[in-house]
């Protein structure tokens, strides 16, 4: 009985968080367990007692949301688009990039491309309860790491001179691939 | 009660770092060992304090490690350098806190009207 009990519950934590989030929460029931049945329990007070302790499973799964790094890595990548978006627009407008023979449609995908790399990053950056969701943050990492690949290629093709402006730009990007880089691997291994 | 509980979790960080200074433990083990120390006004909720050693461990403050007791796998917890660094800083910027509040809190005789 009581080991139905804390397997219905684990169960229910496996569905909501990584296996080995939820191997920790095993070993951790399996203790409190024992821990009440050396003070003379029963088997099935133990389980409920040790269940009770840890609390709902949603409320659980949500904590560990919360502190996913999978939101953070979404967060920080999140956070630096201004920063580096800025620096492009500058360096765009300064080098008079409308004047480029680059395709029209060329222009609206990387936009499109650019918008649904937000929306996967914010996606991942405001989950509150579904740890699946903060997964997201490795898609949209990865989006943003071609993103930038895509920009500095173009421009450096296109553009006929690297001004100082440029190379802040470059620099910029350059910045957020190795933060991405360092992020997603964070992020895979949990 | 409940205000205690809101008050320990905002030196919660603290508190999970200075349970390990002694030596790595387990979730479990943290958990009694802070009820142990603080009686039934540490009783804080087993699952806030999971998901903040991963929280510390993420911001490089722990380290965690996978080991199989009694065929069981098990997490465990130690503080690294700079862990151990932020204790220091948080310890001594709580005895700062402590002792000026202490001192304001200090009973004296009331002025008579």
């Amino acid at each position: 009985m009581s080991s139905d009990l804390t397997r219905a519950y684990l169960a229910d934590l496996r569905r909501r968080l990584p296996a080995d989030i939820t191997e920790e929460i095993a070993d951790g029931l399996a203790t409190g367990c024992e821990y009440r049945l050396a003070m003379g329990q029963g088997e099935d007070d133990a389980a409920r007692a040790a269940i009770a302790e840890f609390g709902d499973p949603g409320r659980l799964a949500a904590e560990f949301t919360r502190v996913a790094p999978g939101r953070r890595a979404a967060r920080i990548l999140l956070a630096s688009g201004p920063a580096v978006g800025a620096c492009w627009g500058a360096a765009l407008i300064a080098a008079g990039a409308w004047t480029w023979p680059v395709p029209h449609l060329a222009r609206l995908a990387f936009g499109a491309v650019l918008l649904l790399t937000v929306l996967v990053l914010a996606g991942a950056a405001t989950s509150r309860d579904s740890y699946r969701r903060t997964r997201l943050a490795v898609p949209g990492g990865i989006a943003v790491v071609m993103l930038d690949l895509t920009m500095m290629t173009a421009v450096l093709s296109a553009a006929p001179a690297v001004t100082w402006v440029l190379t802040i730009a470059i620099t910029a990007s350059l910045t957020r691939i190795g933060l991405a880089a360092k992020l997603i691997p964070r992020v895979l291994a949990h | 009660m409940k205000a205690e509980a809101q008050l320990l979790k905002g030196h919660l960080d603290t508190l999970l770092l200075a349970t390990l200074e002694a030596g790595p433990l387990h979730g479990y083990a943290v958990m009694e060992a802070l009820r142990q120390a603080g009686g039934s006004r540490f009783d804080l909720p087993t699952g806030t304090i999971y998901p903040a050693l991963r929280r510390l461990e993420a911001a490089g403050l722990l380290d965690g490690n996978w080991s199989v007791v009694g065929g069981r796998k098990r997490r465990t917890y130690a503080l690294t350098a700079a862990g151990c660094h932020k204790l220091s800083g948080d310890r001594a910027a709580w005895r700062d806190f402590a002792t000026t509040v202490t001192s304001i809190l200090q009973a004296r005789p009331c002025p008579a009207t």
